[in-house]
């Protein structure tokens, strides 16, 4: 019989919470790099340029993104708190309807009227665990809803660099410029491909290559559509010039 | 919903009446006044206050010649096990499970397909005389429903909050 330490696994529930920023973080600052190099490469002939907009646009990025997982994070868990303040001065006030409500769920989770109505009446004798459960079952939240606002920031901007430096790095150390562009769309497609079979292990699928195609083919869609934009645009750039 | 004067549909169904399966029909109930009262499910947490309510107060409404039966669409046996869990219930609980005797009295929900907390008192003609129904989440108020029944059975203009002791309206009037 397999034994879960329901402490252990809290916490390593607590550790995934973070697996959006990170994936979120990675995907974007891959895709958003190697579509600033494609775009560039295509109109602007100077190597070192396209550099330094690639590395302007990385530090931009994982700023923005880790400025705007913080705020969202810190939104969502305001607006969340409040909403879940008003339920439980509600519940405070009228406790049948959240005895009704607990039960109704129950109910269509399978449970007969009867083993529902018992379960609700036991859960009635301790307040807090009523609410905790009516939160849980009626309206899907939980102490373990909530984002941490600082961390889900520095995570998602971290996870936004060190998805950047895996095309950058290529491009700046592989001479040539047709094989600089290559190698960085080489460790994109790679690294992509790695972010999506990741994300098929976490959640224990079977078919995690599927999971690291899907991901191939979004990073070479948007890499071929930046390059195809930065043609069209190129001919403006020389009129500018 | 049916409304003052209209004739109350009869019934014979299955009840659960101390403790046991029994069958109760409006033909057969002889007391002056009929309370009905319709509610939406057992093992619920409003339904029991109102269900326990009426039972502690099942001697003033006897004492009122008046017989009360509970009705809802719950089986007779769910009936049965919610009487014992809730101490034992001194009047009938009618199985309504079709929902079709609430429908004869225009109070069944067709959204919730539970009856609506309606009440009925009946007078010996077996005539509705009251007709009152409240929302889902609010329970009634036994004392209110037990003043109605007593004004009821002076036959008298009864003002506003009456009750026993206080003066009629005037008389040789009907309102």
């Amino acid at each position: 019989m397999t034994s879960v330490d329901p402490a252990e696994k809290r916490r390593l529930f607590e550790r995934l919470s973070s697996v959006r920023e990170i994936v979120f973080g990675v995907q974007d600052g891959v895709l958003t790099t190697a579509g600033v190099l494609c775009g560039l490469s295509g109109a602007v002939s100077q190597h070192s340029q396209v550099v330094l907009a690639a590395l302007a646009s990385t530090a931009a990025g994982a700023l923005s993104m880790g400025a705007g997982a913080y705020l969202g994070t810190r939104a969502e868990t305001e607006v969340l708190s409040a909403e879940l303040e008003l339920v439980r001065v509600e519940a405070a006030a009228k406790p049948y309807t959240v005895q009704e409500g607990l039960l109704d769920e129950l109910c269509k989770e399978g449970l007969t009227r009867e083993a529902g109505y018992r379960i609700v009446r036991l859960l009635s004798t301790a307040p807090k665990a009523l609410a905790s459960t009516a939160e849980a079952k009626m309206f899907g939240l939980s102490g373990g809803t909530f984002g941490r606002p600082a961390l889900d920031g520095i995570v998602m901007g971290l996870a936004f660099l060190v998805g950047a430096v895996v095309p950058l790095l290529p491009y700046m150390l592989i001479p040539g410029p047709r094989y600089d562009l290559g190698g960085a769309l080489v460790a994109t497609a790679l690294t992509l491909f790695g972010v999506g079979y990741f994300a098929g292990w976490l959640a224990h699928r079977d078919d995690r290559w599927r999971s690291g195609v899907r991901f191939l083919a979004i990073a070479m869609s948007a890499a071929a559509a930046g390059y195809l934009i930065g043609l069209a645009i190129s001919p403006l750039g020389a009129t500018a010039g | 919903m049916l409304k003052p004067g209209d004739p109350a549909p009869s019934f014979d169904l299955e009840c659960a009446l101390d403790g046991r399966i029994a069958r109760s029909s409006l033909a057969k109930i002889c007391s002056e006044l009929v309370l009905l009262f319709f509610y939406p499910r057992d093992f619920s947490f409003i339904c029991p206050t109102e269900v326990t309510g009426f039972n502690k107060a099942l001697k003033e409404f006897a004492a009122e010649e008046t017989t009360i039966v509970g009705i809802s669409i719950d089986d007779v046996d769910s009936h049965l096990r919610w009487a014992r869990e809730l101490g034992g219930i001194g009047y009938p609980l009618l199985a309504d499970p079709d929902g079709n005797l609430a429908r004869a009295y225009g109070v069944f929900d067709d959204q919730q397909k539970v009856a609506l907390r309606a009440t009925f008192i009946l007078d010996r003609k077996r005539k509705v005389v009251f007709a009152a129904s409240c929302p889902l989440n609010v329970g009634r108020s036994v004392i209110e429903t037990l003043r109605i029944v007593r004004a009821l059975r002076t036959g008298q203009l009864c003002p506003a909050d009456w009750k026993p002791g206080v003066e009629f309206g005037p008389s040789g009037r009907e309102f």
